[in-house]
């Protein structure tokens, strides 16, 4: 289906004229003079493009523009705006409303056609149906057989009769392949592919090179010229075929260039200059070397419009009224958008002065208007090819930065999902091993656990026999024992009662270490004084003053903090046994901002604070146990159950002045 | 007459020391023995072997240890508390052990006291007359249950 192009103008000449060139150039057309019947068309069907004249007979183009940007189903169109006057405001309000395209009339048929071709193929899906080739060859006939050849075989064909011609066609058309001959009036074969090889939209396109004969030196220059395959020209067209299909193969590539500007197709140059007829004559100069050209009357005029439109080079006159040259160059510089474009400052003075200035006010070049046309054309055309190639370097550049951060970041994500997987498969390894120390931990406190009740039950069976038949047989063999007798009977019973307070000690300090904490609120105060009037209800003949602070809250865990008081508690009661006075207290210091230190104090049989590390020790003893009965565990425990809050004991003492066991959670 | 005292405990030095304590405290209420659990239910619910009850009434308190073969202490209490019969029947868990589990155990099971057995014999004797003050004395035991 070939891409429809809708021509919407009042003028006749205008509509026939656009239709031979669009239908030449292979599009089909629909012609309508007015906006009405435009609407009607557009209704009835859809259209690749529609080029719409400024001034109709029914209504004004540009809210006609409007109309098509405005509604869904149009709004997609590209529109190309003609306009016979090439005033600057026209161009942007043109533009502002969201024309694609403004040509101002009289318009060069080419380009019109080439604009449309680009406004068509931008909204398109490349993609041709059948791949096209561009033939390059001076010689008619040939030309027209192989190109029949190829038309047999399913390709499209375009023909090209110089080198020159050649390359303009390529930049227009963007074939698929490109058939160059090498012999070639003006500028050969080599030549040619040496040119497509620097431009950025066409370098990509496969060339296969003719050549006249089976010359091993022809083949060279081909290649090093950069020829993708060549062919020589009396050969088998069988062979041509082949080469080609082979060429296509790879994928079509050139027409994912569609957008690339290249240095053959038509560029845009923006005109400035308060003087008309310099402008007429100047658009006139440029126009004829194939360049678009853009009239602004003033600075604010170009500013205005470089606001709608991009474009390639800018000519800008030096003097004028309102915004001058310098000005205007200064400010096109610092806009960011444009300060890249080519800007060439005009100027009726040969003088050095104003050529400083301009180039200091930021231009690219500074040409006197009395030189010839051949002169701005040519400082024109280079400075475009120089902003061509600086505009490819940066491609290049940020092309080759992107694939080596794609590059590096693969790799960093490889190196990173490498080490994650490492530090996964570590942290699996050692979750595993945790896991089976804690099962381990745990059957062993199972272990203990089921081993400390039994202690508790079975240890104690045998005690019980021993002590209650020892006193069965001091109460009923009483007449067969004397005194030594009941003595020793004695001994047992006691020696019995020390081993159930060991048991019961020893499950005491097992129990501390292996239950599990339970933190509360305790008021250790409150305990503290339970276990005051406990002790005293069960040895009523001792009278002790107990001096126990009140309000002392702690946060531990109850059980614990229980065995740790009974055990100072029971301690101070036990060393102040031969008190007369006895006095036992209880408080709190609190030292500076550090954590709050409780005491136990006594004043008791105290201790000699040579033997203070042995206090702690399990089974340790400084004194006998005649003097004071004891198993040794009592103060280990209380250790313990510090050392499970993270806490520590200390303790002072003088032997006969009593002690102080302080402690800190 | 008497309500008399069911004695559960397997080991025997215990039994016979538990009897002389009873008896230096002049407590003279028939006490029936059983060795272990499953003759301590047998007694009471006049089965197995025990179906002809050895004393018309059920005991007035049931002094029960916890370690025992076949069917331990808990497990007796459990059934006890199960079945009408013997529901509210006073039990005095009396047992070595002071391990906080057995303390929860027995309780939540309905035991209506847990005493620790004293290694020391003097200790325990005292023991044994205040538990004999209180149950087969102070405390009123509650009503025969008809059989």
């Amino acid at each position: 289906m070939k891409p429809t192009i809708l021509i919407v103008d009042d003028s006749i000449t205008v509509r026939m004229d656009l239709k031979e060139s669009l239908e030449g150039a292979g599009f089909e057309t629909l012609l309508c003079a007015t906006a009405a019947l435009a609407r009607d068309a557009l209704q009835r069907r859809s259209f690749d493009l529609v080029i719409l004249d400024v001034i109709l007979p029914d209504i004004d183009g540009i809210e006609f523009l409007r109309e098509i940007k405005g509604s869904t189903s149009t709004r997609d169109i590209p529109v190309m705006l003609l306009s016979s006057e090439s005033e600057v405001r026209d161009r942007i309000r043109g533009l502002k409303k969201g024309a694609d395209e403004y040509l101002g009339k009289p318009y060069n048929s080419t380009q019109v056609v080439s604009r449309a071709r680009e406004l068509v193929r931008r909204n398109t899906d490349t993609g041709r149906e059948k791949p096209l080739i561009l033939i390059i060859d001076d010689s008619v006939t040939f030309r027209l057989s192989l190109a029949e050849t190829l038309q047999e075989n399913g390709y499209d064909v375009g023909l090209a009769e110089s080198g020159e011609e050649g390359l303009l066609r390529a930049a227009d058309l963007r074939p698929d392949i490109l058939i160059v001959d090498q012999q070639l009036p003006g500028m050969d074969g080599a030549e040619v592919l040496r040119r497509v090889r620097l431009d950025a939209a066409l370098r990509r396109i496969p060339c296969l090179f003719l050549t006249a004969s089976r010359q091993a030196k022809s083949e060279l220059k081909a290649l090093e010229a950069g020829a993708d395959a060549f062919v020589s020209k009396d050969g088998d067209p069988a062979v041509v075929l082949a080469k080609l299909a082979a060429l296509l193969r790879p994928g079509r590539a050139s027409s994912q260039w569609g957008n690339a500007s290249s240095l053959l197709g038509p560029k845009r140059i923006l005109a400035v200059d308060d003087s008309l007829t310099y402008l007429s004559e100047l658009a006139e100069e440029l126009r004829q070397e194939g360049y678009d050209v853009v009239s602004a009357a003033s600075g604010e005029e170009a500013l205005e419009l470089l606001a709608v439109q991009s474009v390639d080079a800018i000519l800008l006159d030096f003097m004028m009224p309102g915004l001058s040259g310098k000005e205007t160059c200064q400010m096109i510089k610092a806009h960011p958008s444009w300060r890249d474009v080519p800007l060439m400052i005009l100027t009726a003075l040969d003088e050095r002065d104003a050529m400083l200035e301009s180039i200091n006010a930021g231009a690219d070049d500074y040409i006197t208007k009395s030189s010839e046309f051949d002169v701005l054309k040519a400082r024109l055309r280079a400075q475009l090819r120089r902003r061509q190639f600086e505009d490819e370097n940066r491609v290049f550049r940020e092309q080759l930065l992107r694939r080596e951060m794609e590059a590096l970041e693969v790799q960093a994500v490889r190196e990173l999902a490498e080490t994650r997987a490492t530090h996964i498969s570590d942290l699996q390894i050692k979750n595993e091993e945790l896991l089976r120390a804690k099962e381990e931990a745990e059957a062993l406190t199972r272990e203990l656990e089921s081993f400390s009740y039994s202690v508790s039950h079975d240890l104690r069976a045998p005690l019980r026999s021993i002590d209650g038949f020892s006193r069965a047989l001091q109460e009923d063999c009483a007449p067969l024992l004397d005194a030594r007798g009941r003595g020793h009977l004695d001994k047992v019973c006691a020696a019995t009662h020390r081993m159930e307070n060991l048991i019961d000690d020893m499950l005491a300090l097992a129990k501390v270490s292996r239950k599990e904490l339970y933190l509360s609120e305790v008021d250790l105060s409150a305990m503290t004084r339970q276990i005051a009037e406990r002790i005293q209800a069960r040895d009523k003949d001792r009278v002790v003053d107990f001096e126990i602070q009140e309000g002392l809250i702690v946060h531990g865990d109850q059980g614990l903090l229980q065995i740790l008081m009974e055990n100072l508690i029971g301690n101070a009661w036990k060393f102040t046994s031969k008190c007369r006075q006895a006095r036992i207290e209880f408080f709190s210091e609190r030292k500076g901002s550090s954590a709050a230190v409780f005491a136990v104090r006594d004043n008791g049989a105290g201790f000699d604070m040579e033997y203070s590390k042995k206090l702690f020790g399990v089974f340790q003893r400084l004194h006998s146990e005649a003097e004071f009965p004891g198993t040794g565990v009592g103060l280990a425990t209380a250790q313990r159950v510090l050392r499970r809050h993270g806490g520590r004991i200390w303790a002072e003492a003088q032997p006969g002045q009593g002690a102080t066991f302080q402690f800190s959670l | 007459m008497e309500r008399s005292i069911l004695l559960v405990e397997d080991n025997p030095d215990d039994r016979e020391l538990t009897l002389r304590a009873l008896e230096k405290n002049n407590i003279l209420n028939p006490v029936i023995l059983a060795s272990d659990g499953v003759e301590a239910l047998d007694i009471l619910f006049r089965r197995g072997a025990h179906t002809q009850p050895q004393f018309g009434e059920t005991p007035a308190v049931v002094l029960l240890d916890l370690k025992l073969p076949k069917l331990d202490g808990l497990e007796v209490l459990k059934t006890l508390r199960a079945d009408p019969r013997t529901r509210l029947l006073p039990v005095v868990v009396l047992t070595s052990s002071r391990e906080e589990q057995d303390v929860i155990a027995s309780y939540s099971l309905g035991a209506n006291s847990y005493i620790r057995k004293p290694v020391d014999f003097s200790k325990f004797i005292e023991a044994v007359r205040q538990l004999g003050l209180y149950w087969l004395v102070l405390n009123e035991a509650p009503p025969q249950e008809k059989q």
